[in-house]
């Protein structure tokens, strides 16, 4: 490889004071190094603090923790495509990179946004294993290898929100609940203890927003860092869905 | 459950027990096989009987207009089925907010040529039940004057042009709604059997658009029914 002497990274970044602020463009200039990746980029940014042509700007504030793709906070619009910061390596991606905040949440300030609709779906069809009561209720009853080859894929998911982001029906006119949630109910509902709420969660996604307004453009499956198979599981869980509404025109 | 009570910002939590989405956006769904794909393959089959000539044409149409309850059929086997789905199907479209030029995959690619086929095929056929159904001569009481309505009709080339886009739009919408209902419906869930379901609804789309083109052809190629002698036929 030729040593390019002062080989540059330009990045693009759009940043917001406050959750009604005005979003603008920034521009910052960095001096090339092996193996940086989008987050060591804003590290390397909050070091200098500058932009660019050298004026002094405030630090960018984003989330990130793990590094290594599995906490999910850092997912972020790259290069106009959702994607976690972290494995976003630089030398991969096309300069100059833009960095965007993600455009279906709220933006708290610069690329950080309030996630918790997600966390709200997620209580809204129970996505656990109900466990709690007065007593020990000893083991749970043993799940098969089958089942937990099927299921471990899911229970990877890390709540980044790239699945919802990508989403066309994931917006404020449906208010979609989007695949991450339906593909934890799945998951809960395949488990021999979790599966007591099976009834309710389908219950939950018949609701407006629910499973319905899924529209099978598949942005989700192409998006997920963990490679979830969320179409899947949305197909699945609607089959469910539609056998418990059209069992309860007869039962209720 | 109060599902209301988010504070949220921005796109809402699901309203878990409220509304009547999910019953609207079925029917939708169904109502695209049953019954409009179902007379969709129908109208294909039967109109292609101009491939055996104006006689067979008369034949197909004189049988058809001999179904009991004519009128019944019409409306709740066509009519009210097709305007519910096609204006349901605009509104499903206006709340979607399309991200192709972002994110140019193929499912996407789908999903935005289910909307623009969509409403091609819904233009389509209101101007061709207006025309065939609704003006001109009654071909439910004249099923002799059929062929030659239809190609009087064809022998426009804009006219024609409009039909080729109505049959291949209708013809793929069709097709690509059997997949989608099939994901939807929970009929094939795996990634191997959504890409063969894929590659059969492709070759029913081809197939589709094969037999109504081949059917535009015959109608073109035919030697032109004169008006004069539908209404020597209307008067015998």
């Amino acid at each position: 490889m030729a040593t390019a002497t002062a080989k540059t990274v330009q990045i693009k970044i759009k940043r917001q004071d406050a959750p009604a602020g005005n979003p603008h463009w920034e521009e910052y200039e960095l001096p090339w190094r092996a193996g940086m990746n989008v987050i060591s980029s804003l590290m390397e940014i909050a070091a200098t603090g500058q932009t660019k042509d050298g004026h002094e700007t405030s630090a960018i504030t984003y989330d990130a923790n793990c590094l290594e793709e599995v906490c999910g906070s850092c997912a972020m619009v790259i290069n106009g495509k959702v994607r976690m910061a972290c494995s976003a390596l630089i030398d991969k991606l096309d300069q100059p990179i833009t960095v965007e905040p993600l455009k279906k949440f709220p933006v708290v300030r610069d690329l950080r946004v309030d996630r918790s609709v997600l966390f709200e779906n997620l209580k809204r069809v129970k996505a656990w294993v109900p466990l709690d009561g007065t007593y020990d209720l000893g083991e749970g009853p043993r799940q098969s290898m089958t089942l937990q080859e099927e299921l471990y894929p899911i229970s990877r998911c890390i709540s980044c929100c790239s699945c919802m982001e990508a989403c066309p029906q994931f917006n404020d006119d449906t208010n979609f609940v989007g695949a991450a949630t339906i593909a934890q109910v799945k998951l809960f509902n395949s488990h021999p203890t979790g599966e007591s709420l099976k009834r309710e969660r389908l219950d939950a996604l018949m609701g407006d927003g629910g499973i319905h307004e899924c529209g099978y453009a598949q942005n989700c499956v192409e998006v997920c860092p963990k490679e979830i198979q969320l179409t899947k599981a949305i197909s699945e869980v609607s089959r469910d869905v539609m056998v418990q509404a059209v069992g309860d025109l007869f039962r209720k | 459950m109060a599902a209301s009570e988010s504070t949220i910002s921005g796109v809402q939590p699901l309203r878990a027990g409220e509304g009547n989405s999910f019953l609207w956006r079925r029917l939708h769904s169904l109502s695209g096989i049953i019954p409009i794909g179902a007379f969709l393959l129908e109208h294909f089959l039967s109109n292609a009987a101009a491939i055996q000539g104006p006689a067979a044409y008369a034949e197909q149409v004189r049988f058809l207009n001999s179904l009991p309850l004519v009128p019944v059929l019409e409306f709740f086997g066509i009519y009210l089925p097709i305007t519910y789905h096609g204006l349901y199907g605009i509104y499903i479209w206006l709340r979607g907010k399309n991200n192709v030029t972002e994110y140019p995959w193929t499912g996407n690619w789908l999903y935005t040529s289910q909307r623009w086929t969509g409403i091609v095929a819904f233009l389509y056929m209101g101007y061709h039940v207006y025309t065939q159904r609704f003006s001109g001569i009654h071909l439910g009481t004249h099923p002799e004057a059929a062929f030659g309505k239809v190609q009087a009709e064809l022998l426009n080339p804009w006219i024609l042009a409009f039909y080729v886009a109505g049959i291949v739009a209708a013809s793929w919408h069709f097709a690509y709604g059997v997949w989608l209902f099939c994901a939807k419906w929970g009929i094939t869930t795996g990634q191997r059997a959504q890409k063969w379901l894929g590659y059969i609804c492709l070759l029913l789309a081809i197939a589709l658009i094969g037999g109504g083109l081949a059917t535009l052809a015959a109608f073109r190629s035919a030697p032109v029914q004169s008006p004069a002698s539908q209404v020597e036929t209307q008067l015998r």
